[in-house]
């Protein structure tokens, strides 16, 4: 018999809202220099302007740091003791510039069970829609998080 | 034969762009004729690859990937009475009653990757486990880390198993990195099985085949 | 700046090496928020949950990658990256990343680059793999 994945079903079709975030000229600086980004367009407004871009922008994965700070419920997997962050997507839909204000909306997407080199796991998948004040998308986010025993 | 297509939950390739590679290798003087599509824990009776293997000359299989209580599994020749038999999503799967049911279905599942770390066949031997049905297992895996595919070769040359080789390809540029080398002509997957029951194959590495022959 | 018109399948991006410092990690965890102690800067965290030592965020690393990918093709270049982290990355060794363009295509009025991405360690390691498509000009 299959596992029978035991975790809180409501949660599906629910959006959880967050934000908003306000993107800082120091947020980008520090989100730089941690990663050691050093294009122009991401450094200053004038590297930016030179770039074509109408003030300073943000790395494109920005929105990947931000996501963490979503409130998300505990799905309640009943299944391991540990959990380890499997793998993001984003896809940038505008550029997101210094001094935007985002909101974040949050859904469960999926929650299955597989097996690899650490036994078997419990994938949670969440996906993250962030706009900005203008109600423009700037970035789709999908997580996925690894629970095993 | 052992690739995943964006079927599969953690691959990002598609089939198209699988075929389309296999040229730009070809263009480089290897010779691939073929892949099976082995997606995990699913067998896809809905997908119908059989234009895209003639646009671009490339013989288009499909076969599972399953998760089972002694490691991953790859089973060739799925038919939908074994899928009416086996829950292919059951990630507790006993290995022994899918050989058996395998077989009783003119299908062949054998063991993937046996050497993998902490998944492997391998380990459950150690652990004190006999497999009297394996007879053929992967002997040459393109996602395994440094050791695994050693240890499918000393699993070889021990138990006298026979060995195929697949990329386990999840990415498009990874795929056909490994493969098998049949004396057989093999057209659909009755065929496969077929050869594969011959034992008459090998498994190669990509980079030691050119121009269909191999450097190594 | 790359034009796609001059771009080929099998074309390689990079190949570029980085080192994820314990400063630069600690730095990434301020300004994203984690939690303390955690598994990327506190040693004994990191073992109890079964790592080898400090790992860096798979977030971090994503970072790390869409640099590889705008520093190619342009600040916004990046349509869609989508990274699966396949094993711990440690602090402080040489991380090579890559590049392997596998698909070229116009969509809806753009120039598409569909490319195979992994950042790699020093013994061949797959830390983390993935795909990317970047937008670029025509020239």
């Amino acid at each position: 018999m299959a596992i029978e994945l035991e975790y809180d079903r409501s949660l599906y079709g629910v959006e959880h809202k967050a934000g908003p975030f306000e993107i800082t000229n120091e947020i980008i600086d520090r989100a730089n220099s941690s990663t050691g980004e050093t294009g122009p367009a991401f450094r200053s407004d004038e590297g930016a302007k030179e770039a074509g871009y109408r003030g300073r922008i943000a790395p494109p994965t920005l929105c990947c740091i931000l996501v963490r700070q979503v409130s998300l419920p505990d799905v309640k997997v009943k299944f391991g003791r540990t959990q380890m962050h499997a793998g993001q997507r984003v896809e940038p839909k505008a550029p997101v510039y210094a001094g935007d204000q985002l909101t974040a909306s949050s859904h469960l997407k999926d929650v299955y069970a597989k097996t690899g080199r650490s036994g078997t796991m419990v994938f949670v998948v969440w996906e993250t829609t962030f706009s900005n004040q203008d109600g423009l998308v700037v970035a789709e986010v999908q997580e996925s998080f690894a629970k095993r025993e | 034969m052992h690739s995943h297509s964006v079927s599969s939950d953690d691959s990002r390739a598609s089939v198209e762009q699988y075929v389309k590679w296999i040229q730009v290798l070809r263009k480089r003087g290897h010779t691939i004729d073929g892949i099976v599509l082995t997606e995990h824990r699913k067998f896809d009776f809905d997908k119908d690859y059989s234009t895209l293997a003639g646009q671009y000359n490339v013989l288009v299989l499909k076969g599972s990937e399953l998760d089972t209580r002694y490691g991953h599994f790859l089973v060739y020749g799925v038919t939908q009475a074994l899928t009416q038999e086996l829950d292919f999503s059951d990630t507790r799967m006993d290995a022994r009653a899918l050989m058996q049911a395998a077989r009783q279905h003119d299908a062949i599942a054998l063991p993937a990757h046996p050497g993998r770390f902490g998944i492997g066949l391998t380990d459950y031997i150690a652990q004190g486990e006999s497999f009297h049905d394996v007879e053929i297992v992967e002997r040459l895996n393109g996602g395994s880390r440094q050791g695994e595919n050693e240890r499918a070769e000393e699993l070889c040359q021990s138990h006298n198993l026979v060995g195929i080789g697949g990329s386990d390809a999840h990415l498009t540029s990874h795929i056909a990195t490994c493969m098998t080398d049949f004396k057989a002509e093999i057209k659909v997957e009755s065929d496969l099985v077929d050869a594969l029951l011959t034992k008459e194959f090998q498994p190669v590495w990509l980079k030691d085949i050119v121009n269909g022959a191999s450097q190594s | 700046m790359h034009y796609f018109d001059e771009i080929e399948l099998g074309d390689e991006i990079g190949p570029v090496e980085k080192i994820a410092t314990d400063e630069g990690v600690a730095n990434f965890c301020d300004v994203w928020g984690a939690p303390t102690p955690n598994r990327f800067t506190d040693a004994e965290t990191a073992a109890k949950s079964g790592m080898p030592g400090t790992i860096v965020p798979g977030i971090m690393t994503m970072a790390m990658m869409a640099q590889l990918l705008t520093d190619w093709g342009g600040p916004d270049s990046i349509k869609d990256l989508d990274l699966v982290f396949r094993q711990p990355v440690p602090h402080n060794r040489p991380l090579t990343l890559a590049a392997t363009i596998t698909d070229v295509r116009e969509e809806e009025g753009e120039h598409l680059v569909e490319c195979d991405i992994l950042m790699t360690g020093t013994e061949g390691e797959r830390y983390v793999g993935g795909k990317a498509i970047v937008a670029l000009k025509q020239r």
